[in-house]
């Protein structure tokens, strides 16, 4: 999986490792005991400290994504945590009339909202990545 | 955990009456990767060199792994690697007698580390340390700091004149060697998107004190910056007693307020104490939060 970091991103480095990797587990591209790259594979191949890597885990293994076997490694969790539907609902119809009244304003129409919902759809579960400026690595 | 590096109350002038470092305190813990920033003459490498034991402080105690650097110097430079901001490397030898000498130092010298370093750098032993770029030389002095297998790196200003790929290439090899043997790293520099990159925690010296002390992840999401028009206070006091205040700096028509709060509490702080609504408060990156912390009050200079 491609994994890229930006010291100068709107995120902290953790948040931004964090969010590619929750990104590639929605999408699918990284499934149910798939196996992660060990903290210090990543921190060599991101150039970034080890203890942030071990930060960025440390939150997806608290928040149930990841869990980490002695002597094993690091993996995709079996079952994954689902989240309240109810709750879920409420915060993604938010989201959508958020991303709606943001696309009117732009001057986009119902299509070209779709066209972007189906572009972003096969960034998040196609092969690769479609990575913005920043380094990109085998991880 | 025990800190491998302490300074506690480091104070250090050159001039009387003027200080460079007035109570500087901090420790490092094994693992930590610690950027040291601040102004030109903000004391970083004085207070280097004195982890060092190159200087003595003048008032105040320094530890690394619990000895003092001047009274146990051997024992210290053993478990010690350093790079200076500007290493003078003896230019009539060749790099391979370099590494000799350094060789002939240290008992627990690592020869298949330095043979990685050298190809992985691209540096011929037999080159005459003279005819070496910026780049290698200091990619030179970094494998004869780091052979050895410190336990600590104090890295003063690693970036120094290097471009982009050099720079590069000294994090990636700093990192590995914190991954492989453990070390933990004390780098001072003014190049803060290689801060934001490997740091894991930054000190900000400002007029000899420490002026700032945290995780880079805090600063990020726990600092922000409320931009608020001249009017809505007297002056800079009256915004720097608000609890919470880091720094207050006057920039042409208003007055840019750093707060150690989330955006949320800034804005009711700014609302009960000055009567301030609709504040825009914004997070800051590494660099601008420097700027501000640090930076003087921007007037309103016409160039001739």
């Amino acid at each position: 999986m491609d994994l890229f970091v930006n010291p100068s991103g709107e995120l902290s480095l953790y948040r931004q490792i964090m969010r590619q990797i929750t990104d590639a587990i929605a999408g699918g591209r990284l499934k149910p005991g798939d196996k992660l790259a060990s903290h210090r594979e990543l921190s060599e191949q991101l150039v970034i400290a080890p203890l942030t890597v071990k930060k960025a885990y440390d939150e997806l293994e608290a928040l149930g994504f990841i869990e980490t076997q002695r002597g094993r490694g690091t993996f995709v969790c079996a079952s994954l945590p689902r989240t309240n539907p109810a709750n879920q609902h409420d915060q993604l119809r938010e989201a959508a009339r958020r991303l709606l009244s943001q696309a009117y304003l732009a001057g986009l129409r119902f299509s070209d909202v779709e066209k972007l919902l189906k572009n972003a759809d096969r960034e998040l579960t196609g092969p690769a990545v479609k990575s913005t400026p920043g380094e990109k690595v085998k991880a | 955990m025990t800190p491998i590096l302490e300074f506690t109350n480091i104070s250090r002038s050159y001039k009387r009456g003027v200080p460079v470092l007035d109570g500087v305190s901090f420790s490092v813990v094994p693992g930590e990767v610690l950027g040291l920033l601040g102004r030109n003459g903000a004391g970083k490498t004085t207070l280097l060199r004195i982890a060092m034991g190159m200087l003595y402080p003048q008032g105040g105690t320094v530890r690394v792994f619990g000895l003092s650097p001047t009274d146990e110097p051997v024992a210290v430079k053993k478990r010690v690697g350093y790079v200076a901001e500007d290493q003078i490397l003896p230019g009539r030898l060749k790099i391979a007698e370099l590494i000799d000498f350094h060789r002939y130092l240290f008992a627990q010298w690592n020869d298949a580390l330095e043979r990685q370093l050298l190809d992985r750098f691209g540096l011929n032993p037999s080159s005459k340390i003279r005819q070496l770029s910026k780049g290698e030389a200091r990619q030179v002095a970094l494998l004869c700091a780091v052979c050895h297998r410190p336990e600590l790196l104090i890295l003063d200003e690693p970036a120094g004149g290097l471009d982009p790929v050099a720079r590069r290439e000294f994090l990636e090899t700093s990192i590995q060697l914190l991954n492989r043997e453990g070390t933990s790293i004390l780098f001072s520099s003014h190049h803060m998107p290689d801060v934001e990159r490997i740091g894991g925690r930054v000190i900000l010296l400002d007029k000899g004190k420490v002026r700032l002390d945290r995780e880079l992840d805090e600063l990020r999401e726990e600092v922000c910056m409320a931009i608020l028009p001249r009017a809505s206070a007297a002056d800079a006091s009256a915004i720097e007693k608000i609890p919470g205040c880091l720094g207050v700096r006057l920039v042409l028509d208003g007055w840019h307020a750093v707060f150690n709060d989330s955006p949320e509490v800034v804005r009711r702080k700014l609302r009960e104490k000055l009567r301030v609504h609709e504040v825009r408060c914004v997070s800051l990156p590494l660099e601008e939060l420097f700027i501000e912390l640090v930076g003087r009050d921007r007037k309103e200079v016409a160039l001739a």
